[in-house]
């Protein structure tokens, strides 16, 4: 595959091209931490950084976005009448996504993409996207991607995968995609040797990973089992059911649907949602079948740990991006959990708690 | 911090063997620095895990609403002072508790502790008032002084106000300490200033409440943001909305609110909401002379009427 | 938090006194008058995208 060498001094004038094509988003500073956001013109993505605090997901999926639109006003002839919103589906461009983020879109695609049901919002989002990847040179001690199907140099869900080699971008093209990008930037000098050089760096970037986890036994276990392991009381003890897990996760897809008038006119919103809520699962009738804190936050790691392991036959449902780990306030690790979980034999259990 | 730990352990475990409580709730190791677990003990065996350093700044007391069972509860001054406020809101029973107090020598500020370094604090230890930080290519020793969690800097109840037992001897109190020196600021701003501050303050909200649901006095069975019907807030990240949550909110800790640092602690973009919540707190304190949970013998000030209360507002 | 104290008022009015009533009400109406519309808190229709 073709490597382009990008000499971080035609870096700035390179995205000044794009800008013109694409609508550009990235990582930015924004007071202590950094946010993936859609760049202000002249604004460039901050490479500094590790990864940013919330996923990229709101790229192609943000915390609200606009459905349909209404208007209540009688004298208008469409009045009471839901019409799509209008949107801008026009080229955009990710640059700095890490690959974790970019790999949790091909997971997410799953759910809103299938062959019975499609989000056209996230599809046409989607669609009009190029990824163009930075690989960490160095990962966090809470990513553990490289066992959770991904991996700081990985390639699947990019476009374009860069690497930092010091004063200079090795870019990796990937797709048409990516190609046809950086033609657009003028970035066009093929680098010598540049899949040795990045095949060394992925080296050196994989050996920093430190955490993992093991998912080797969770497809075996038996769904009913698992769910009525004796630990989950002891894992949700702590959890404030706040949902940053979920907010924070590139994977996590769930969302509400919520109106709001204001005067005669109307706006029909999907907004995030998040299993850790209570009025998540509540009912019509006032009951609810996830009424507790264990209910909930078993869902969250039977969702991720087993359910989609066995609905999809690809293994977990998480990148192993460690957010949840890192801003969790009351530090449940998920890694824990999975390791109980993959490790739970019922009959052992069953001693313990005696 | 080993002899706190040690002490909380030993009388876990007597609690537990003689069946006194049937959990004791307390803290555990992390799997990151400068974070612990709350988590429980049900078996004497299970106190190994309990532990104690300057890591666990979030309120036990939140850990208590409404449970049945008779428990041994790790206090701190805060906590203990949340626990007092509990039992005045029937949210436990003072005989249901036995109340391990920890005189406290206040928290680390984990946000400002890792501002301070380029690169991921890989581990923190405590040492005689230090605080030692490792990177992957640094060491350096920090005075615990000088990295204290905000409230925890200012705090005047440091000490349990109500306790069973006690894992260490009493810490002194800190005196002369200016404690609302960042309110007076915000105060002396013009209402556009005030206005703009709060916007700027709470802009990066994402509106996943873990402030309200670390906070022990949050325990209404349906808040009002989660209303629907009708629904008082919207659900988006609108700046309105985000102000009104936050505003109200600190309104319905007026009184009650022991400037305990969960909430500040919990949220996961950093704002320091707890400005709006100390506010009041200061108000409290100036116009009626109150600070919460002290005593189990008088309701909070926004709850009672005296003859004396303050009434020059009223023209 | 960014309203200007003109606009809250506190009186103390007895059901009795139905001439303090309207004092107060027309007091405080001017006064707020005087200070114009305060749209801070007045909601749109969400920023969303
Ligand atoms: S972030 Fe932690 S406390 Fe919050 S809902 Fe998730 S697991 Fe629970
Ligand atoms: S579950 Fe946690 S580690 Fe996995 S992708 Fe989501 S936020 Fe990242
Ligand atoms: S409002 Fe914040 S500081 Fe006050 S009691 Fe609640 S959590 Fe503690
Ligand atoms: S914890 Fe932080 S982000 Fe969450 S609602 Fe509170 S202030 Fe907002």
């Amino acid at each position: 595959m073709k490597v382009i060498k990008i000499d971080k001094k035609d870096w700035a004038d390179g995205l000044a091209k794009l800008s013109g094509g694409y609508r550009l988003f990235g990582p930015v500073k924004d007071k202590e931490f950094h946010n993936f956001k859609e760049l202000d013109n002249g604004e460039l993505p901050d490479f500094d950084f590790s990864n940013t605090k919330l996923s990229a997901k709101s790229m192609v999926f943000p915390q609200a976005e606009a459905m349909f639109k209404y208007s209540l006003d009688e004298n208008e002839a469409d009045h009471h009448i839901m019409k799509e919103a209008e949107k801008d589906y026009s080229p955009r461009a990710a640059i700095g996504i890490r690959p974790c983020d970019a790999a949790a879109f091909l997971l997410v695609k799953k759910n809103f993409d299938t062959p019975e049901y499609k989000d056209p919002y996230w599809i046409n989002a989607y669609e009009a996207s190029v990824f163009v990847g930075l690989a960490c040179n160095n990962p966090c001690s809470t990513c553990f991607c490289t066992s959770a199907g991904c991996g700081p140099f990985h390639e699947d869900g990019l476009d374009v995968l860069l690497a930092d080699a010091g004063d200079y971008f090795l870019a990796k093209v990937i797709t048409d995609k990516g190609e046809k990008l950086l033609q657009a930037a003028g970035w066009n000098t093929e680098a010598d040797a540049g899949e040795d050089q990045i095949e060394t760096l992925k080296k050196e970037a994989e050996a920093k990973i430190t955490a993992s986890v093991n998912t080797d036994g969770l497809k075996d276990k038996i769904t009913t089992e698992l769910y009525d392991a004796p630990f989950w009381e002891d894992v949700a003890f702590a959890c404030l059911n706040c949902g940053t897990c979920t907010y924070v996760c590139p994977t996590c897809w769930c969302f509400d649907i919520q109106d709001e008038t204001h005067g005669t006119s109307g706006i029909r919103m999907k907004t995030w949602d998040s299993c850790m809520y209570p009025l998540f699962t509540l009912h019509g009738s006032g009951h609810n079948p996830r009424g507790t804190k264990v209910h909930r936050v078993r869902q969250r790691f039977m969702h991720k740990l087993k359910y989609y392991v066995d609905k999809y036959g690809d293994g977990i449902q998480c990148v192993g991006c460690g957010r949840c780990i890192r801003l969790c306030p009351v530090n449940i690790d998920i890694r824990k959990v999975c390791e109980l979980m993959n490790s739970y034999e019922p009959a052992d259990a069953a001693c313990q708690v005696a | 911090m080993v002899g706190y730990t040690d002490k909380i352990r030993e009388i876990s475990e007597r609690l537990l063997k003689e069946g006194t409580v049937d959990m004791v709730i307390g803290f555990r190791q992390g799997s990151m620095p400068m974070m612990n677990e709350p988590c429980f003990a049900k078996r004497p065996e299970d106190v190994e895990k309990l532990t104690w350093d300057s890591n666990c700044g979030i309120n036990l007391a939140n850990y208590l609403t409404d449970r049945k069972e008779k428990i041994g509860v790790i206090a701190k001054g805060c906590d203990s002072r949340n626990i007092v406020t509990h039992i005045i809101e029937n949210k436990i029973k003072r005989d249901q508790l036995v109340i391990i107090g920890v005189p406290c020598k206040g928290m680390i500020d984990r946000r400002k502790i890792t501002s301070m370094f380029e690169t991921e604090i890989l581990s923190v230890a405590e040492e005689d008032g230090k605080v030692i930080v490792k990177t992957g290519d640094a060491e350096k020793i920090l005075e615990k002084e000088e990295v204290l969690q905000k409230n925890c800097a200012v705090c005047i109840h440091r000490n349990p106000v109500i306790y069973d037992e006690l894992a260490a001897d009493l810490v002194e109190e800190q005196k002369d300490i200016d404690r609302y020196a960042d309110i007076r600021e915000i105060e002396a701003m013009s209402p556009e200033d005030k206005w703009n501050y709060f916007d700027d303050l709470l802009s990066a909200c994402v509106r996943c409440y873990a402030c309200r649901n670390a906070c022990p006095l949050c325990y209404c069975p349906t808040c009002f943001v989660d209303e629907s019907q009708p629904q008082w807030v919207g659900k988006t990240t609108d700046p309105i909305d985000t102000k009104t949550f936050h505003f109200l909110r600190a309104y319905h800790c007026a009184g009650r609110c022991t400037d305990c640092g969960a909430c500040e602690r919990a949220c996961p973009v950093g704002i320091n909401m707890r400005t709006l919540t100390k506010k009041l707190e200061k108000d409290c304190f100036e116009y009626y002379g109150w600070e919460a949970g002290l005593t189990l013998d008088a309701r909070p000030p926004l709850d009672a009427y005296k003859p004396d209360d303050p009434e020059d507002f009223i023209k | 938090m960014g309203i200007e104290p003109g606009r809250l008022h506190f009186s103390w009015v007895s059901s009795a006194e139905a001439t303090k009533f309207i004092e107060v009400v027309n007091e405080v109406t001017e006064a707020v008058r005087a200070l114009g519309p305060h749209d801070n808190f007045v909601k749109h229709m969400p920023k969303v995208a």
